[in-house]
């Protein structure tokens, strides 16, 4: 046993891979913000007037908010003022056309992290809009989608090109005043993704964002819009990396889907961003907000792998309308040394019908603290209506803690509602059922683990199936203590 | 932001009552901490669903005057006490004749025990939690003490009848002390009921403090009137070895809420805790556990199942919280709760916050409507369908009430849920 705990040892201190610092001037705001602030970021991005006055009308409402506090983690105090709330890698006067014209250390950069784009465009069916800190500097295969009638370009660039779909469905999901963070968001967000797919299309691509944060000091706002017209069908995937900072990094995402009738939108998310060091240091604050409305008969599904971050505070959740719409959550979230995370799903179910699955997988090691925190509700017009909740816990090591809060809310008899959770750690049973027939007590662990967030890798797609499982490879293997 | 309500002053004119002077030191410190205490609302976790249901009107701070001679009750063929309006009435009473056991009222406890029962007065509780026991502690005018000695066992069931006469509006603030002594055994049934029509509020503090492998059922009854709102705490310590047993009923009312609070402090100590609620018209019933597991080796187990009808509705929120050190702790909870008709709502919240390794810990929830196709199997068995829907929801709570080991109480609790079920059924 003496030789796993140091090979457990040595995973649990693997330090963080994906921790260097690219060095690009970028143009950054002072740090502050106020109404002069909006105006101006709104000013440098060129935006028409409604979008201002949408910023503004967020910001006076965020003014307005307290910072919630219900969500069981502890950090210190944000200072909002402290941040720059717009920064933008150097580039020519126009966008880069292609990859070469493309600022070369920034191509460095996702080769460090093993997503080098010339590598994506090879790899077919995955076209990608990376977002570079605020502004996204490349988008490919732009014209294979075109082709389909498939919309997928920075969201900066939506509100000039269409104008009148971005009104309607920016806040729809995600109104402006819907909590602090997503307040925040709505005021500042310096860029994102938008997705829009025709009716009746099935998205030739699997398209995908990898977001990143550089610039120290500047908190990152995407805003991402997914609309999904009639019997559509998209998978969009979202990856995240992060350079290794001393300094607490805010983080304060929206993501808004949107399920026309008979639509289909699968999220996935992989999350690593710097989670601070050994002594709880540092690590990027992860305050999102991500919400999918579905309308008849459509399904929204997220998928997510939540390694990183100092502080997780995430909840995609679900919003089942119309009638025998379907919603899903797959999640495993892993915490480690002083993580904190606190994380789960909504599943407001409103259409009669409506049918939801949620699948939590918690594992928490070192002194990291893990919270599911879910809420299924059924309105009073949500006849037949199913969920079936499961969350299990993992703990290893006897400093980290795992706490299940779910709430359920019925309002009709005949939705039916089942939810179950579990804290253990890896069974002495199950050890020694493995040992017993010679397998090592590593391989035993990893098994036993495997097996425990199987359900929800099986819902990942392929591309994203490899960079998972490296970044679940620390847990499978710290859990043997 | 508008700033939250707080306590109406009127609740806290000085109480009456006879206390001994430790008794009476310590209600007026605590009246003392309770000036501008916040009001539970909506945005207090512990009241989300409960808030509004919460009428804390002026007319409600009097305390209600006691002064019944004679008392109704479940068994009185058995030995029992009553308390009316929040004050012991001997003269209506039966003690039972045991040496191992001392009873009293707080009103009749000499200086030094009542000095020993100042020091743990609401020890058990997680006062800042349960913001209306703190109001309890300010106003309760008596009390009953009970102190079973190391080693008696109590063979018959005490009866305890805490009534609320609602003849005009006002607060009663019961309050009773047991402390179980190492390896004693004791079955206590708290009955709460009322007369009168007027609005009541009933404000209630149950303590038990159990010893070294004492042993301790306690059955719960809430079967109040129309006009009273309930709100009661318990609270329970457990040392090394002790058990408690906890079965409580509850008939939803304007308001109802418990607060049923479990220390597991040693290794060993276990608990079990089984609830029913049911509620019907515009009726409200909040059950509030906590199971904390202090000590490593220690078991608990509960179950709590509801029943919503009409457009009433039931809350319920179980916690168990393992410590840090708690190791080779095992608890299970469940949750079963049926939905009768669509303008009912049921909100049920079971939590767990665990902060040991070695554990296992599990709970599990659901909402629902009986299940079809058992009743098709006994309406094709020629049963109407109104005698198999109230053959299924009586089973579904029966297998908790069946539970309860006092057979008086099992038989007359049983009589009167299926009265409530039949007339569910009626209505529907």
């Amino acid at each position: 046993m003496a030789n796993t705990e140091k090979q457990v040892d040595e995973a649990i201190k693997r330090e963080y891979e994906a921790g260097f610092v690219t060095d690009i001037e970028a143009d950054t705001f002072e740090p502050g913000l106020n109404e002069d602030v909006i105006r101006r970021l709104s000013a440098v991005k060129g935006e028409p007037e409604f979008m201002v006055e949408w910023r503004l009308k967020a910001y006076r409402r965020w003014l307005e908010m307290q910072e919630p506090d219900w969500a069981h983690v502890n950090f210190p105090k944000i200072d909002f003022q402290n941040i720059s709330y717009y920064s933008a890698p150097k580039r020519e006067e126009d966008k880069p056309q292609s990859l070469d014209e493309v600022d070369p250390e920034l191509l460095r950069t996702y080769e460090k992290l093993g997503i080098p784009l010339h590598e994506q465009e090879a790899l077919a069916g995955v076209a990608v809009d990376a977002v570079f800190d605020s502004v996204s500097v490349a988008t490919t295969f732009k014209d294979q989608l075109a082709e389909a009638g498939v919309v997928f370009c920075p969201i900066s660039e939506a509100v000039h090109k269409y104008p009148e779909l971005v009104q309607k469905y920016l806040g729809s999901v995600v109104p402006h005043g819907d909590n602090f963070f997503a307040a925040l968001n709505s005021a500042v967000f310096s860029d994102g993704s938008f997705v829009y797919i025709p009716k009746g299309v099935r998205c030739p691509l699997e398209l995908s964002t990898y977001f990143r944060i550089n610039a120290a000091n500047t908190g990152q706002f995407e805003r991402t819009l997914i609309v999904a017209d009639e019997g559509s069908y998209v998978s969009y995937l979202e990856g995240c990396t992060a350079p290794m900072r001393d300094e607490n990094q805010l983080h304060a995402a929206v993501v808004e889907l949107v399920a026309l009738d008979d639509a289909q939108i699968k999220y996935s998310t992989v999350q690593n961003w710097y989670p601070g060091d050994e002594e709880g240091k540092g690590g990027i604050f992860n305050f999102v907000t991500k919400r999918g409305m579905a309308h008849n008969r459509a399904k929204i599904s997220w998928t997510q792998v939540e390694t990183g971050s100092a502080v997780t505070w995430k909840y995609p959740s679900c919003v089942l309308r119309g009638d025998d719409s379907v919603g899903e959550f797959y999640s495993v979230a892993l915490t480690n040394n002083w993580q904190q995370a606190d994380t789960g799903t909504k599943m407001v179910h409103l259409g009669k019908n409506t049918s939801s699955t949620i699948i939590s997988k918690g594992i928490s090691a070192g002194h990291s603290s893990n919270a599911y925190r879910g809420l299924v509700k059924y309105g009073p017009g949500a006849g037949n209506a199913r969920n079936f909740t499961q969350c299990d816990s993992l703990l290893i090591g006897d400093t980290s803690a795992a706490h299940t809060f779910p709430y359920i809310e019925s309002k009709n008899k005949s939705a039916i509602v089942e939810h179950e959770a579990t804290t253990s750690k890896v069974s002495d049973d199950q050890m020694f059922l493995c040992r017993q027939r010679g397998i090592d007590p590593e391989q035993a662990v990893s098994m036993i683990v495997n097996g425990f967030c199987k359900e929800v890798f099986k819902e990942l797609p392929m591309e994203f199936a490899v960079e998972a499982g490296k970044l679940l490879e620390v847990s499978l293997e710290g859990s043997v203590g | 932001m508008k700033a939250a309500p707080t306590l109406s002053p009127a609740f806290l004119q000085p109480a009456g009552g006879k206390l001994p002077e430790p008794l009476l030191t310590l209600r007026q410190q605590r009246g003392k901490a309770l000036v501008d205490m916040p009001l539970p609302t909506r945005k207090t976790e512990n009241w989300k669903y409960s808030s509004r249901h919460l009428k804390l009107t002026e007319e409600l701070a009097n305390s209600l005057p006691s002064g019944r001679k004679a008392g109704p009750g479940l068994a009185l063929d058995h030995p029992h006490i009553l308390i009316h309006n929040g004050v012991v009435v001997p003269e209506a009473s039966d003690f039972p004749e045991l040496d191992g056991i001392e009873i009293s009222s707080f009103a009749d406890l000499d200086d030094d025990t009542a000095g020993q029962l100042a020091e743990r007065l609401d020890n058990t509780l997680d006062n800042q939690a349960i913001q209306m026991a703190r109001l309890n502690a300010a106003r309760f005018e008596d009390g009953l003490y009970i102190r079973l000695k190391p080693g008696a066992v109590l063979e018959e069931p005490l009866y305890v009848i805490i009534e609320t006469d609602a003849g005009a509006s006002g607060s009663a603030y019961p309050r009773l002390y047991v402390d179980v002594g190492a390896n004693s055994q004791m079955t206590l049934v708290e009955e709460y009921i009322s007369s009168g029509d007027d609005a009541a509020l009933v404000d209630s503090v149950t303590e038990f403090s159990l010893g070294e492998g004492a042993n301790l059922t306690s059955i719960r009854l809430s079967l109040e009137g129309d006009s009273v709102q309930h709100i009661g705490a318990t609270g329970a310590r457990l040392l090394g070895h002790a058990r408690l047993d906890s079965h409580t009923v509850g008939f939803g009312g304007p308001l109802r809420r418990h607060d049923l609070q479990v220390r597991l402090e040693q290794p060993g100590a276990e608990c079990r805790l089984n609830g029913v609620a049911v509620s019907q018209g515009k009726q409200h019933y909040d059950n509030h556990t906590t199971i904390e597991h202090v000590a490593p080796h220690c078991n608990s187990e509960e179950t709590y199942r509801n029943i919503a009808a009409d457009e009433s509705h039931i809350v319920f929120n179980g916690r168990i919280h393992i410590h840090e050190d708690a190791q080779k702790s095992a608890a299970d909870m469940n949750n079963k709760n049926l939905l009768l008709t669509t303008g009912a709502e049921i909100d049920a919240k079971p939590e767990l916050e665990i902060y040991a390794d070695d554990v296992t810990c599990a709970h599990g929830a659901t909402i629902g409507q009986l299940d079809d196709r058992s009743l098709f199997y006994l309406v094709s068995r020629g049963i109407s369908r109104q005698h198999a829907n109230t053959l299924l929801t009586m089973a579904f709570i029966n297998e908790l009430v069946e539970q309860i080991p006092v057979e008086a109480v099992r038989q007359t609790t049983q009589a009167r849920l299926n009265q409530f079920i039949e007339q569910a059924f009626e209505e529907a």
